[in-house]
């Protein structure tokens, strides 16, 4: 146990132009630990373990391995030399079975270059009976739970006889009830002599599952220690420099009229999305609705109704009254305040400037943009509007001018919540606002939202984290396959209850608790 | 900006030193080859008004492929809306009387129309059968060159010529020359100077510069993605129109078999070397222009054949499009190496 198996030693790596996001890293995990590495997100954790990975490459350091330096410059090198990883997007083939996806890549091949179907089965079985993993070599992985596909990631490295599995954020896609099953998994592991490393922001699995702790803060090593030293108060502090407080700040206030109302909203399944069924949401002025749910299991479908994305094929949708089920996507902008999910994506365009990112929809609703009849825009205004988006929304940033992907996530959120917000609509829909960022960015989101309810906005907030939804949201709606599964008053449910929705334990919507 | 310059700069420097060690390898004087080249391009003035003619349909042709391209639709149809532009400034050149104030203006705004007709097809096929303009766009040059040869050849055919031409069209239709230099030339500056305040200040440009770079995030933000694809296309159709036109009123003042040449690949290959930008479009295009009409002089002067200039050009696109992104990874590099410092020195 004492025998140091990697030791990272002052490793640096700048993302142009400036970013710093590991300055003189030097970590060193043992044989047979289980070592969490902490930090909030953008704290360095996953670039540091995509360096030792060979997929990010460093600017400075040494990385030891086995008592070796070692420079692995792809995955493929790492894996050869025992080292795996495990990554929060799961690459697997869902038209295959667990066993196909296993052995892909090494799989064992027969006589004139064809796959050894029996062999390979056979390898695979066995290493799920010597791992006692709970799957099935022979279920297609598109037909079981995330749990059992990330299993499914977990053996593909076990299979390649790695010693070290690092493990980006694997709680991020589990439900509350699947956490314990892993974290038995990972111990029986470590027993079996493996070292695992553990990138997690979540303090309590932190605490309960690993041996020693390094919390990381702003690319750099704060401490590591034992973990039956420290406490949730101590990571905290240590993560975000400060005390930080886990409690709900939403004060009691009624809710006033209707201002969303999607009632049965029900659409077809196009491309890859998933269908809605018969979903009736509505959000009162001064309310925040909170949408839970495992990925995939309708809500993206259901911001993408509501902004108008993808055709309904039943129900009715309408903000303040008014009805928008077949209006365009500008009409309903002129009511709805939209952050989406993917910054990238839906929310801006990186090769823009900051100024174009920010006018967006205003440059249309509001005429103090328009120039000569509405054919040209006021430079001017623009301006204007994006430095008190700037002062406002407290971004930090260079000139108006200067390239969107020149911010950090947290600035390019704090930009895009202004423009939304500025544009005044009685609705606010928020797609997981707070994804990809730092603990003081998401404060700073909550903070904005309990604004909002207090000066009596109407808010949908759409998120993967249920300890979000527990602090600011007043009601939580469960969504389970295109439907909504449990609608739920938050100050009388619990995680463990909105988990066993979000697993589809009842089916029955809108339960009795509805306020 | 600036660095967009520098890069520019740079990267044809380079791209003449590179040429200068071609022609050295062959055996040729760099230095009287490129003397030749200016003189006959720049530092002579019917070689310079020369320069500037020439250089009318390459810009045009490139804004045209420059504001597709930045704002999303992938036009390739620059070669065939260029005919079609000529033919129906030839149309109305042939058939309509009127005095010259009134026809110059008809025959340009003909232009417009048979590059927008053109490149409006497309559009349309691509809203009704969801069919890639990339590739509509591209076939339709063919449909437009041999169109046109059939129209040269029977129905408008002048029948004393011995070559598939139309008649001259009406003198007054035919672009003076105002000191020198063709009247096109101000239509192209002017076409440039509305080009650049649309996208730079429109909110067209806006928009569509916007859906060129994420359409997604555009139509979120309740942009008429829709109708700006096709305006986008119209207006670009028009451009490269314009500049078939206006090659008949200021040229040859007919349309003559093989009219178009290269002149719009070449427009479209400069948009890229000014990574869509509108006064860069503008400004390669001169430089292009300068090089193929030196290219005459450089022949006359020097033993080297024109087809050098071929070489060049190629150079010129090689080195600057591959400069402007190494140049960023150096920037980058040395932005690493300051952080890198600033940070061990705290």
């Amino acid at each position: 146990m004492s025998d140091v198996l990697i030791d990272l030693q002052h490793i640096s790596k700048v993302f142009p132009p400036d970013t710093v996001a590991l300055a003189d890293v030097s970590v060193s995990f043992k044989a047979g630990e289980i070592h969490a590495l902490v930090g909030e997100n953008g704290a360095g954790k996953s670039t540091l373990m995509n360096v030792l990975y060979g997929l990010e490459h460093r600017d400075a350091g040494d990385i030891v391995f086995k008592g070796a330096k070692v420079d692995f410059r792809t995955p493929r090198e790492a894996i050869a030399a025992g080292i795996g990883m495990v990554h929060q997007e799961m690459l697997l083939i869902p038209e295959y079975t667990v066993w196909q996806n296993v052995v892909l890549g090494t799989e064992p091949v027969g006589m004139f270059g064809t796959v050894d179907v029996h062999r390979a089965r056979e390898g695979v079985r066995r290493k799920i009976e010597e791992f006692q993993f709970n799957l099935e070599a022979d279920a297609l992985v598109g037909d079981i739970s995330v749990a059992a596909r990330q299993k499914v990631e977990i053996l593909k490295l076990l299979y390649r006889n790695v010693s070290v599995l690092v493990l980006d954020e694997p709680t991020s896609v589990l439900t509350p009830q699947e956490i314990p099953q892993l974290f038995g998994e990972l111990q029986r592991l470590r027993d079996k002599g493996h070292t695992i490393i553990f990138i997690s922001h979540r303090l309590d699995e932190v605490l309960s599952l690993s041996d020693r702790v390094t919390v990381m803060r702003r690319g750099k090593v704060v401490s590591t220690s034992a973990s039956s030293s420290l406490t949730k108060q101590d990571l905290a502090r240590q993560m975000v420099g400060r005390e930080v407080l886990f409690t709900s700040r939403r004060s009691p206030q009624e809710p006033g009229d209707v201002v969303l109302s999607a009632h049965g909203l029900s659409s077809s399944t196009v491309e890859h999305h998933s269908a809605l069924h018969d979903v009736t949401v509505e959000v009162h002025s001064g309310e925040i609705i909170g949408v839970a749910g495992v990925e995939g299991n309708g809500q993206f479908e259901l911001v993408n109704a509501i902004i108008g994305l993808i055709p309904l094929t039943s129900g009715r949708l309408t903000v303040g009254g008014r009805d928008i089920t077949h209006a365009d996507i500008l009409a309903r902008r002129s009511l709805i305040a939209f952050v989406p999910q993917d910054r990238g994506k839906m929310g801006a365009s990186g090769a823009a400037s900051i100024l174009e990112n920010a006018i967006m929809t205003h440059h249309i609703l509001d005429p103090s943009f328009s120039i000569a009849g509405g054919l040209g825009l006021s430079h001017r205004r623009a301006t204007a509007f994006t430095e008190q988006v700037r002062k406002q929304f407290a971004v930090s940033m260079g000139r108006v001018g200067d390239s969107f992907h020149s911010l950090s996530g947290g600035n390019q959120q704090k930009v895009i919540l202004g423009r939304e917000l500025l544009l005044e609509t009685p609705f606010v829909l928020m797609d997981q606002p707070t994804r990809g960022l730092d603990v003081g960015s998401i404060e700073y989101v909550h903070e904005l939202l309990l604004d909002l309810r207090r000066r009596r906005r109407a808010v949908l907030l759409i998120s993967a984290d249920l300890d979000e939804l527990f602090m600011v949201a007043d009601r939580i709606m469960v969504m389970w396959q295109g439907r909504v599964a449990a609608d739920l008053a938050t100050d009388a449910t619990s995680r463990e209850e909105v988990g066993y929705y979000m697993l589809g334990g009842r089916e029955t919507a809108h339960a009795e608790t509805s306020s | 900006m600036r660095k967009q310059a520098l890069s520019g700069i740079l990267g044809v420097l380079a791209a003449l030193l590179i040429g200068a060690l071609v022609l050295l390898l062959q055996g040729f004087n760099p230095v009287v080859t490129y003397a030749a080249l200016l003189q006959y391009s720049l530092f002579s003035t019917s070689g310079f008004a020369a320069t500037l003619t020439r250089s009318v349909p390459l810009v045009l042709t490139g804004l045209s492929a420059s504001i597709a391209f930045a704002s999303g639709p992938a036009n390739l149809g620059q070669p065939g809306q260029l005919i079609m532009g000529a033919l129906g400034a030839t149309l109305v050149g042939l058939f309509v009387r009127l005095p010259t104030g009134l026809l110059v203006p008809l025959c340009i705004l003909a232009s417009l129309a048979g590059g927008a007709l053109w490149s409006g097809f497309a559009a349309l096929l691509k809203r009704v059968f969801a069919m890639d303009e990339f590739i509509v766009t591209l076939m339709l040059n063919f449909v437009a060159d041999y169109f046109a040869l059939w129209v040269i050849t029977y129905p408008l055919f002048d029948t004393s010529a011995s070559s598939p031409m139309t008649r001259p069209i009406s003198m007054a239709a035919w672009l003076p020359d105002v000191g020198g230099v063709n009247a096109s030339v101000l239509v192209m500056v002017l076409a440039t100077f509305i080009c650049w305040l649309l996208m730079s200040w429109g909110r067209s440009g806006y928009e569509w510069r916007m859906t060129g770079q994420n359409a997604l995030f555009a139509r979120i933000g309740g942009c008429k993605v829709d109708a700006n694809y096709v305006r986008v296309m119209l207006i670009t159709g028009a451009l490269a129109g314009l500049a078939g036109g206006l090659m008949i009123m200021g040229g040859p003042h007919r349309f003559v078999k093989g009219l178009g040449a290269n002149y719009a690949w070449d427009g479209i290959m400069i948009a890229v070397v000014a990574n869509n930008g509108i006064l860069a479009t503008f400004l390669y295009g001169l430089l292009f222009s300068m090089l193929q009409q030196g290219a005459i002089g450089m022949e006359l002067v020097t033993a080297v054949p024109s087809e050098f200039i071929d070489v060049l050009q190629a150079i010129i696109v090689l080195v600057v499009v591959a400069g402007r992104v190494s140049l960023n990874m150096v920037f980058d590099k040395l932005a690493t190496r300051r952080k890198l410092r600033e940070e061990s020195k705290e």
